[in-house]
């Protein structure tokens, strides 16, 4: 047995460290190899992911005028016609934990601290930020041990550099969508480069094996030994630092556990193999960037390196512009279009951009096969944003639509809500689809009905 | 300022002895400064007497519990303790009356012997309070190392310098700061990117046997689109002497151009850039280089095209205007978008990107410096002693851990190598394992102080000397301390005040403190966010990667003579002087500055002084488009006069509306918007602020019409006086001295300590001001003052003392967010 293995050879490294040597992710390891499994049964897991937009949508051109099945797809989703029938339109969700609720301006922080939460944030700009788990995180405390990476946390925006950013709210409510906890952010990575390296490793003895294997031991040695300091430190301080040892401690636990799948991948010879050249690092141009990482992320899915990911297209309150679809206005500046209707017309027009990509990637997952289905079948796939109308950053009638997971819902429709719902139930019931449920999340009420009955 | 020395006199020569006992007796020493005559008189008035009847007169009518307009009601005060527990507010409530500000223009003012009155007199109190609480040094959160710490750490400790933290996620930050310990936080994502960080540093510290193998290296800058594109350069580390192919591309528009390619200045390679149909234009040479850093440049410039490009030309020319019109005729609606997405397309001819394959046949490379400073024990590459492990590694940890390793710690690492060379590495792969484990421990990534009694918040410690000499680099270098600050700590010098001055001295003049400029000043005045401003490059030609990059340099250096020459720190508003190249110089409309080398430039007689009125700031604080007086007063409250107004209240939104174009000038616009009652009593003091900057455009380049109409760049401050112009509100800033140097002081504080200030630093803040002025200002007594203050010198076990936390300064910036 491949364990059985590991285990002896490790042990008789750790022999050396003296002192009885806790191996902390032992217990963390009893799903066995999750993709093998996979394969060997032709069933192909449940993955989600979360696409996320900022700075509020033009929704004249979003939301289709018909519900049902025979409903048009208006100006912003026409790249989606091709998938029409995989994409489901969500009307009328709300994201309460967005509203102000006596906080004051920054609603743009609050949206993308909230979106994935359903948790209204503590305004702050300093060391006791808060607000939730994120959805994805909830399932990837429960699915993500099968596989590699947990989850996978993608941008196309780095996080802000100077001062601080939305109306007295912590930068962090704005640079990360995904949160591990109440207090821990999990930021993006925006650099393909990185991604890639993150997928298949950097790794300089990639054509030998057992170089491969002896590092792999190497970097478990060590982190045994660090998570050693880190108790023996731990003992003599306040309680403050305490917490952020814990922090730095689970994290530790998090890579080991990865360290020790890549190492059975090694010995399993089940490596996944990129399909793809290494990136050189960030193209200049949105539109490239954003296919690079949605290739990237397509093939994370594939080889299922990761089941679960979110993607911030933009940072919240971004002012990026668009030149390249002729548009030199800051986004942020043109989404206070005053009404105005042509700055609400450059507005959509950002809006189908980030959308054109979009759609380049479920049209991607569509044409790739997983088990006896495509990839898009078993991917559920949110594209949204916490913010419906940019200039009055109204957090009701949210633009929300799933693509894909068709084997769990009942997609090629429009529906409408009324315009209370919590996202929070649609969060719900895309749990349940990935086979773990929950009670409830953020501010939920009830699962999300109309989603897999009727036409 | 506080002293110090009398406390730790008490202290004994030990030096992390507990002092409780002495700050129960001795408590007076921090607030000396207020122990002065008119204080000692005890004023026998009370709450009731004094500020009872002025908020009645002055304040309730807005201020009371149902309008609680701007969230204050003044009336549920009823005696000092109440404003003792909302200390920062009624700081802000005193600031406001006292310049006039409050009550508002419109309302029946008081008599200024009743403002007076009022606002001495509780200051009094405050005084008092301060006298009699007991001195809390607050205490430093376990501090992760963020990007530049890690960076600068890992340079000064192997003498490796390839910014192994560039791919690390950002750190978060927190009042305006990247390195406030309690915000910096560990993710899973993070370590995965530490132990690979450690790994590559190890393999760069220790070569492997193994020649270095071919690799591409690429440099391929963001180009704006108003960049002439004729030249590029990039420094290359040449992993090994070898053979490399060097490639240029060049890219754009067809136009007839002849390049060059040059090494260390040195020509290599000339091309002529053809005009042909669908060619890659790469140019490329194989040569033999030596190992190191090679600086690799191209330039380019016109030439006269062959008859045979003119025709290939104007075919193109016509092939691509006919695509256009089809386009056009297709959707006639969006031609304007189509013709700038045209223009966009098809930039004129630039140099693009290098490209650096390689090595082949390479030679081995010279052992490193990290060699040397690893192998301490001194045996040759390949005949290392086993037993030397114990001595390297126990000399490497004491070095990355910032203080003296315990055997145990070495015993355990050198386990560690020892297994990984039984499982089959060799010495040196096994010693690499061990720098990569250090370079992991909590013990480097973290700055961590230990405290005697780490949950007894009453216990107050003076950090030991080793825990000083991180503060201090960290503070002055983001950076490990160096030999000299270790010898000095292990020699249990440090503390001693005489030694400390000389070290403070001798930091600052390093190379090493351009960190704090960065670092520091980067982040105060928002300098760092220039690399991601995107002025509009057809409103602003002139605007492109060179301008904003000698916008930055002007600024970093002007900061640094500040910083190196110790001047006055009211220079940084008003100064004379700048840094100028010939680039920049013209973008001002100043002559005589020829090439491209800054040089100091005297700036009587120009329309410049002082950081307000530099490129860089006045673009931070624009819009894409067009200038915003708001941003610019609000950067101004917030970064010079500490007084950042409130957000706008709940549902009243923004009255700039954020970039989106206007009609008339700015200034009327913005009077227009101010009409709002709800907005006018903040905007009243950001908005005249920002006017007066109005000359200047949203890339800072002088004007003097805006929207066809002149530029009217008076106004008055709330207390009423009035200026015209940038020249006399920088002259009016300057008079405030009290409010600029408190702003620097706590930005610097919250900088050099890596937490945010609470009430129990107030003391120490106020001293340092004092210090600060009656000292002319000198910025290096700005940075003792600090280094010598009770919260940057001692510590103390966690938990809370007060009740009361101040609020973080809350500061919102342009590119993001905020309504």
């Amino acid at each position: 047995m491949i364990l059985t293995r590991r285990h002896v050879s490790r042990r008789t490294l750790l022999r050396g460290l003296g002192a009885a040597v806790a191996l902390p992710v032992l217990d963390a390891m009893t799903p066995a190899l999750g993709a093998a499994e996979a394969v060997s049964r032709k069933i192909a897991p449940n993955r989600m992911v979360f696409v996320y937009v900022p700075n509020g949508i033009d929704m004249r051109n979003w939301t289709p005028a018909a519900e049902g099945r025979a409903f048009q797809l208006p100006k912003i989703l026409s790249s989606l016609s091709p998938v029409q029938d995989d994409i489901l339109v969500l009307s009328g969700l709300m994201d309460h934990g967005g509203e102000a609720l006596g906080d004051g301006p920054g609603d743009h922080a609050r949206a993308s601290a909230s979106f994935l939460t359903g948790v209204h944030p503590k305004k702050t700009a300093g060391s006791d930020i808060s607000v939730g788990i994120s959805v994805d995180q909830l399932a990837a405390q429960k699915i993500g041990a099968v596989t590699r990476l947990p989850s996978l946390e993608l941008g196309c925006e780095d996080g802000h550099l100077a001062g601080n950013c939305d109306s007295g709210y912590a930068c962090a409510y704005v640079n990360s969508i995904s949160w591990r906890s109440a207090t821990v952010p999990n930021p993006p990575e925006v650099n393909p480069r990185a991604v890639f390296e993150r997928l298949f490793g950097n790794d300089e003895n990639a054509g030998d094996p057992s170089a491969r294997v002896r590092n792999a031991r190497a970097r478990q040695s060590i982190l045994d030994l660090v998570a050693d300091d880190t108790h023996r430190l731990q003992s003599g301080l306040g309680q403050t630092d305490r917490r952020k040892l814990d922090e730095y401690f689970t994290a530790i636990r998090e890579v080991e556990r990865q360290v020790e799948m890549m190492e059975k991948q090694i010995e399993s010879n089940s490596v996944a193999l990129p399909a793809m050249a290494k990136p050189d690092g960030v193209p200049i141009e949105f539109a490239a960037h954003a296919r690079l990482m949605f290739d990237l992320l397509a093939i994370a899915l594939q080889t299922d390196t990761t089941r679960i990911s979110t993607f911030m297209l933009a940072r919240e309150g971004s002012n990026r512009s668009y030149r390249e679809i002729g548009i030199s206005e800051g986004h942020h500046g043109l989404s206070h279009h005053r009404n105005d209707p042509a700055l609400m017309d450059k507005v959509a027009a950002i809006n189908r951009h980030h959308m054109d990509q979009f759609a380049y990637f479920v049209d991607k997952l569509k044409k790739t096969t997983d088990g006896e289905g495509t990839l898009l079948d078993s991917t559920t796939i949110l594209y949204g944003s916490g913010i419906s109308d940019g200039n009055r950053h109204n957090h009701d009638n949210l633009p929300v639509l799933l693509a894909g997971g068709s084997r769990n819902f009942k997609t090629g429709r429009h529906v409408r809500y009324s315009r209370s719902e919590p996202v929070s139930n649609l969060y719900l019931s895309i749990l349940d689809a990935a086979g773990v449920p929950a009670d409830h999340f953020g501010d939920s009420q009830n699962r999300l009905e109309l989603l897999s009955d009727l036409a | 300022m506080p002293r110090l020395d009398i406390l730790l006199n008490c202290l004994g020569r030990s030096g992390v002895g507990l002092i409780t006992i002495c700050l129960v007796s001795g408590g007076y020493i921090l607030g000396q400064n207020a122990q002065s005559k008119e204080d000692q008189a005890r004023s026998p008035l009370t709450y009731e007497q004094v500020v009872t009847p002025f908020v009645r007169q002055n304040c309730a009518a807005c201020h009371n519990e149902k309008l609680k307009t701007a969230g204050l009601d003044l009336t549920s005060y009823h005696d000092v303790p109440s404003v003792l527990r909302d200390r920062d507010r009624w700081e802000k409530v005193i600031r406001r009356v006292r310049a006039g500000e409050m009550p508002p223009k419109g309302m029946p003012q008081p008599k200024p012997e009743a403002i007076a009155g009022v606002t001495d007199w509780i200051e009094q109190q405050f005084a008092e309070a301060d006298r009699s609480a007991t001195p809390d040094p607050g205490r430093l959160t376990a501090h992760r190392l963020n990007r530049a710490e890690y960076n600068n750490t890992v340079r000064d400790l192997l003498s490796i310098n390839f910014k192994p933290a560039a791919d690390f996620p950002a750190d978060d930050s927190g009042y305006g700061f990247d390195n406030i310990g309690d915000v910096l936080s560990v993710s899973p994502v993070l370590m995965e990117k530490y132990l690979n960080a450690a790994t590559a540093i190890a393999n760069r510290a220790i070569p492997g046997d193994a020649l270095p193998r071919p690799t591409r290296m690429r440099f391929s800058p963001e180009h704006s689109p108003n960049d002439d594109g004729m030249e590029l350069e990039n420094r290359f580390e040449f992993p090994a002497e070898g053979e490399y192919d060097i490639k240029v591309a060049v890219n754009g528009r067809k136009e007839p151009f002849r390049l060059h390619l040059l090494l260390d200045g040195k020509e290599i390679k000339t091309a002529d850039v053809l005009i042909e149909k669908d060619k890659p234009r790469s140019y490329e040479i194989r040569l033999h280089i030596p190992y190191g850093e090679h600086l690799l440049s191209s330039t380019m410039e016109p030439r006269t095209p062959s008859p045979q490009e003119v025709a290939t030309a104007n075919r193109l020319k016509l092939e691509e205007e006919a695509d256009f019109r089809k386009a056009v005729a297709k959707h006639p609606e969006d031609a304007k978008q189509i013709a700038l997405q045209r223009a966009v397309s098809n930039p004129p001819t630039f140099i693009d990107a290098f490209e650096v394959h390689g090595p082949y046949n390479a030679l081995r490379p010279p052992l490193p410096e990290s060699y040397r400073r690893i192998f301490v024990c001194g045996h040759p590459p390949g005949e290392h002693n086993s037993a030397c492990s114990r001595v390297d590694l126990a000399h490497f940890a004491q070095l990355a851990y910032r203080r003296p390793v315990t055997p145990d710690e070495v015993s355990r690492l050198a386990s560690l190598v020892g297994s990984a060379q039984n499982d089959g590495m060799t010495f040196e792969q096994a010693m690499r394992v061990g720098l990569e484990a250090i370079l992991v421990s909590p013990n480097f990534l973290f700055r961590i102080e230990h405290d005697p009694k780490p949950d007894d918040p009453a216990a107050v410690h003076r950090v030991n000397d080793y825990e000083l000499a991180s503060r201090l680099s960290y503070f002055l270098w983001s950076s490990m301390p160096d030999e000299e600050l270790l010898d000095s700590a292990a020699a249990g010098h440090l503390h001693d005040e005489s030694v400390l001055s000389a070290q403070v001295k001798r930091m600052l003049q390093d190379p090493k403190s351009d960190a704090l400029v960065a670092n520091f000043f980067g982040q105060w005045l928002e300098l760092r966010n220039l690399d991601s401003m995107r002025p509009d490059p057809d409103d602003f030609p002139a605007f492109n990667a060179q301008l904003r990059s000698a916008m930055y340099t002007e600024s970093k250096l002007f900061v640094q003579s500040i910083v190196r020459e110790d001047h006055n720190v009211f220079d940084l508003l008003n100064g004379k002087y700048t840094f100028l190249n010939e680039r920049l110089a013209k973008f001002y409309g100043i002559p005589g500055v020829v090439g491209n080398q800054f040089r100091r430039v005297d700036l009587d007689g120009t329309q410049r002084s002082g950081i307000l009125t530099q490129a860089s700031i006045l673009t931070v604080t624009s819009y894409p488009n067009r200038t915003s007086p708001v941003l610019r007063g609000k950067w101004i409250l917030e970064n010079v006069l500490n007084a950042p107004p409130p957000p706008p209240p709940p549902g009243v939104g923004s009255i700039d509306a954020k970039g989106g174009p206007l009609a008339g000038t700015m200034r009327q616009q913005m009077e227009k918007h101010r009409a709002n009652p709800a907005c006018a009593t903040c905007h009243v003091r950001m908005d005249p602020l920002g006017f007066a900057l109005e000359n200047y455009n949203a890339v800072g380049q002088w004007r003097t019409h805006d929207a066809g109409q002149p530029i009217d760049a008076s106004g008055s401050l709330p207390d009423g006086r009035s200026f015209r112009g940038s020249a006399e509100l920088k002259t009016l800033l300057a008079a405030d001295k009290e409010a600029f140097a408190e702003c620097l002081t706590e930005k610097l504080m919250i900088y050099a300590l890596g937490r945010g200030l609470e009430g129990y630093d107030r003391p120490a803040l106020k001293g340092i001001v004092k210090e600060l002025s009656s000292n002319d200002y000198r910025f290096s007594t700005l940075i003792s003052g600090i280094v010598n203050s009770v919260p940057f010198q001692m510590g103390r076990g966690d938990g809370n003392t007060q009740m009361t936390t101040s609020q973080p300064t809350v500061k919102t910036i342009n590119t993001g967010g905020g309504k």
